[in-house]
């Protein structure tokens, strides 16, 4: 074993990457045999990341971490207990053993306590991006110089981010689980606004496993023109009114209804779909699906417990089918746990891909539906969501960054921002069109492919003024 | 590892700093500890032990940051690291148009420790799982519980800063907290709520915990979530509201910490957190609240979690106004960017969620004086009116100017008096419009502190510490609003 990644013999200052896979089986070893429990669970985390963080059209945070985290569940019968740690040498991995040992010895049988997985069968999914893996500091300030320049041609202030990792994770259980898997991710996101004392704004953003594909040059582009856009806002009075959502501004409605689909809620009657398994939920035009292996989503071959990532169907034509089931959960009612639904696609698609072909369910483009918009409001993006009645899933939230009046088939004047109020069990049920799914970032959910929609009488409950 | 291994290392990060010409450096060595007791539904569902070592670098170099990290704590790593640090500065000044300039700060040795009676840490784990348990058996004696939680939680911070200036600070310092939910299920009508009980997080050991008697306040909170789960809803319409401290710890946290971020108000959060609407052309002249409104941030109250002694820029602890007598005075600041508002002392509130984060502008413990009279006195001067204590849900813009906010549990006011619960009550505002319409604050000793650890900020994300302090206060004409769907 070399479990010191400073001794790999590289010379280069971003270091020489994570853990290989025959070094963490290596390292596995010697922790389930360090163990003295019936079952041992090891994780393993390792990875470079780093964000370049610019405002006011300089870069104001520059930053890169290494970080090693490792856990170790130890149970005897019943009883469990974890603990972690932030190296993996040998003393380190001693200490963490036996630490969760004297945690598990200690603690009372937990009924609802799981023993690690048997061996699984893993798709081979493509997680790595050899242009993220080899990007660094050198190249996130090129690509921050390019959005900065592109602001500063139009006399905007560009602020953003741009970040990359490199990581791995890897399982190991004395059941004879076995998973490892290196994972990129890049994001970009930018904010250009206009000179000081203005409230013009507009932002754009992506997420990638490449970071070659974060298209930083485009996204600016689509910031600045909704920055431009801003330059003289209007306020209108709150209250209900067609809505086009951009997908970014979905997103704030579908995370928060995939985060409830929660089965032990849903048998504690604590969950707003008890009784509606089975039933419409959102628009019979609307299909949620996890699609794990579409190359601009971010799905992971196994998930915490090392269950396998597996292309599933949640909401099928509007019908809830699917809940996710903790592997407890799933054995009390005789069903397969689920993974976690981490590469969400909704779409008017059916299951099978098929393209929308049932009546009424066409697609449209963006342009499409604002041309088909006599008076509405188009929305870029959400913030600050909160539940605010966990029964009906009603939420609240703010809209920002590029909020503009339609009129008569046109974007018109831009808007003071306004705060909403709504379930997405109330809001996609008022679906008028909809879109082919295309990214959807924000700073508040994770990747997904969503439509931009078009919702009747969203319900606008005050204006944040001038 | 030991403090003489710590230091060496300190050393060599000086050595290689000092040798690279940067205008200012730093290294924090952080090892945290933690541990985490969860219950849920009867059962302990998760003990943790978590043990995060590691450290940073920061440099500034031609007027620009550079700030690399690592968890592996070798020589050749600290080396590298260091090195990292000073090449990423090189690059971040490329594009400097506007040079980081720091200000001043006297040069620093010294030690900061937490007192506590009792360590958490030494506390056996059989007195913690007891304890929960037991809870959880009191929330399920009360029918229609459907389900509880209990946890404690415990964290143990050792720290070395050293700069290129000459400070050297050395900080072991303990927090700790507890809470409790019960959740009732009303069956006839599908609804289901919760009630909670927390102690504060503060810098303090176990006795906390002992001193919050959770066994005696079980019964209470079930019975309270029960109550809640069938109560009536709040009509809309305009109501006075009388806020108890654990709920204002949240609306002076959102709507008057966040505002007051100097680099908010600058512009660096602008892609995330957001900005501020109290720009600094409005510092000394901002109507932000009434004459009863007085928010001070104050750094140096013993067991407060922003009272570190000093921050990680090693700029010593300090109390002051950010609103006096309603008018807005001060920002939080480091410094970075004091100077940039003609200051010459940054006010230490630069910190960093762990070893591996670089230190951003955080929020001070900011709290609310107390005025005069008692709660029985505020309330007695309602006529329609709604009390409301604890935390749920909350939203605010991205300038801290439009608000929403829940509250864990509501009575409504009538001529007066307390009468029965409601539910589903949530109010929303414009920050000075609200801050203007507190006509009232109790005395000292209705005073409480509550905090946050998982404030978030920055890109990549950080989650910040803070306590704020208030008594009871009384605001007048609020817009309440009903928390449901379509409503």
């Amino acid at each position: 074993m070399n479990p010191d990644p400073s001794e790999r013999g590289s010379s280069s200052l971003v270091g020489s990457g994570p853990i290989g896979r025959e070094e963490f089986r290596r390292l596995a070893e010697i922790v389930l045999k360090l163990s003295p429990g019936q079952r041992t669970f090891f994780v393993l985390h390792d990875g470079d990341s780093g964000t370049t963080r610019f405002a006011n059209n300089q870069i104001v945070q520059n930053v890169h971490t290494r970080r090693v985290s490792l856990a170790v569940t130890v149970a005897f019968g019943q009883q469990h207990g974890t603990a972690t740690a932030t190296d993996f040498g040998e003393e380190t991995l001693r200490d963490v053993v036996q630490r969760a040992a004297q945690i598990a010895r200690l603690s009372p049988p937990d009924p609802e306590y799981m023993p690690p997985l048997q061996p699984q069968d893993y798709p081979p999914l493509s997680t790595v991006r050899e242009d993220t893996v080899g990007a660094g500091p050198t190249r996130r300030i090129a690509l921050a110089r390019e959005a900065i320049e592109l602001c500063k041609s139009e006399h905007l202030t560009a602020a953003g981010i741009v970040s990359s990792s490199f990581k791995v994770v890897g399982l190991a259980a004395n059941t004879g689980l076995f998973a490892y898997e290196p994972r990129t991710e890049s994001k970009f996101s930018v904010t250009a606004m206009g000179a000081a004392g203005s409230r013009a704004s507009g932002w754009a953003a992506n997420v990638h496993r490449s970071i070659e594909q974060l298209q930083v040059v485009e996204r600016t582009r689509t910031a600045i023109e909704k920055a431009k856009r801003s330059v003289e806002l209007r306020e209108i009075p709150a209250g209900r009114y067609t809505v086009i959502l951009e997908p970014a501004a979905v997103a704030g409605l579908i995370g928060p209804l995939v985060w409830m689909l929660d089965a032990k809620s849903y048998y504690k009657g604590t969950s707003p779909f008890v009784g509606k398994v089975g039933r419409a939920i959102i628009d019979r035009r609307l299909t949620l699906q996890n699609r794990p292996e579409h190359e601009d989503l971010l799905g992971d071959g196994f998930n915490g417990e090392g269950l396998p990532a597996s292309e599933m169907t949640w909401i099928e034509h509007g019908v809830l089918r699917q809940l996710r089931y903790d592997r407890y959960t799933a054995q009390e009612h005789h069903v397969y746990p689920t993974p976690a639904l981490d590469a969400p696609y909704l779409s008017a698609e059916s299951p099978s891909h098929e393209p929308a072909s049932a009546p009424g369910s066409s697609v449209s483009t963006l342009d499409e539906l604002i041309a088909g918009t006599e008076r509405g409001i188009l929305v870029t993006n959400f913030w600050y969501i909160r539940t605010v009645n966990p029964t009906d899933l009603t939420l609240t939230g703010m809209t920002r960054d590029g909020t503009f009046l339609i009129e008569d088939g046109r974007v018109g004047s831009a808007l003071v921002d306004f705060r909403w109020h709504e379930s997405p069990l109330r809001a996609l049920l008022q679906v008028d069109g909809l879109t082919a799914p295309a990214d959807a970032v924000s700073n508040e959910n994770w990747k997904m492919k969503l439509p931009a929609l078009k919702l009747r009488d969203f319900n606008f409950s005050s204006v944040s003024r001038l | 590892m030991s403090r003489h291994d710590w230091d060496e290392k300190a050393d060599l990060v000086l050595q290689r700093l000092h040798a690279a010409g940067v205008e200012y450096g730093d290294l924090r060595i952080v090892d945290s500890t933690s541990q985490a007791v969860h219950g849920q539904d009867r059962r302990i569902a998760t003990v943790q032990d978590s043990r995060d070592v590691g450290f940073g670098v920061r440099a500034l170099v031609g007027g620009a940051w550079g700030f690399a990290a690592s968890s592996v704590m070798t020589a050749g790593e600290v080396l590298r690291i260091t090195n990292l640090a000073v090449e990423i500065a090189k690059g971040s000044a490329q594009l400097a148009t506007d040079r980081v300039r720091l200000c001043e700060e006297p040069v620093h040795t010294d030690a900061v420790v937490t007192t506590c009676r009792t360590n958490p840490f030494e506390v056996p784990l059989e007195t913690k799982t007891t304890l929960l348990q037991e809870v959880m058996e009191y929330l399920h004696r009360q029918p229609g519980i459907a389900r509880s939680s209990a946890q404690l939680w415990a964290r143990r911070d050792r720290k070395l800063f050293v700069s290129t200036e000459g400070s050297r600070l050395q900080f072991d310092l303990i927090a700790s907290q507890g809470e409790i939910t019960a959740t009732a299920v009303d069956h006839r009508t599908g609804r289901f709520a919760s009630r909670s009980f927390s102690t504060p997080y503060l810098r303090t050991g176990y006795e906390l915990i002992e001193d919050a008697n959770f066994l005696r306040e079980a019964p209470r909170v079930a019975a309270q979530a029960v109550e809640k789960v069938s109560a009536p809803q709040a009509e809309p319409g305009v109501y006075d509201l009388v806020l108890d401290p654990e709920h204002l710890s949240l609306t002076i946290h959102e709507s008057c910490g966040h505002p007051s971020e100097l680099d908010r108000a600058l512009g660096y959060e602008a892609n995330y957190a957001g900005t501020s609407f109290l720009t600094p052309d409005k510092l000394g002249r901002f109507r932000y609240g009434s004459s009863h409104v007085n928010l001070i941030a104050d750094n140096t109250e013993p067991e407060t979690l922003a009272a570190t002694g000093y921050d990680d820029d090693g700029v010593a602890c300090q109390r002051w106004d950010i609103v006096r007598q309603g008018l807005f005075v001060g920002y939080c600041t480091n410094r970075e960017v004091a100077p940039k508002i003609g200051q010459t002392r940054s006010r230490g509130s630069n910190r960093a969620d762990s070893w591996g984060s670089v230190p951003i502008v955080r929020i001070a413990n900011i709290g609310l004086e107390p005025g005069r009279g008692t709660l029985d006195d505020l309330i007695a001067d309602v006529r329609r009116g709604i009390y409301i204590e604890g935390h749920d849900s909350f939203s605010i813009d991205q300038r801290r100017y439009n608000f929403q906010f829940g509250g864990d549990a509501f009575w409504l006011i009538e001529n007066g008096r307390r009468t029965h619960m409601l539910q589903d009550v949530i109010y929303h505002g414009i920050t000075p419009e609200f801050w203007g319409s507190c006509d009232g604050v109790a005395d000292p000793s209705h005073r409480r502190r509550f905090g946050f650890i998982t404030c978030g900020k920055g890109q990549p994300g950080q989650s910040g510490w803070m306590t704020h302090a208030a008594a009871h206060a009384r605001f007048r004409n609020v817009n309440v609003i009903t928390g449901k769907a379509g409503a």
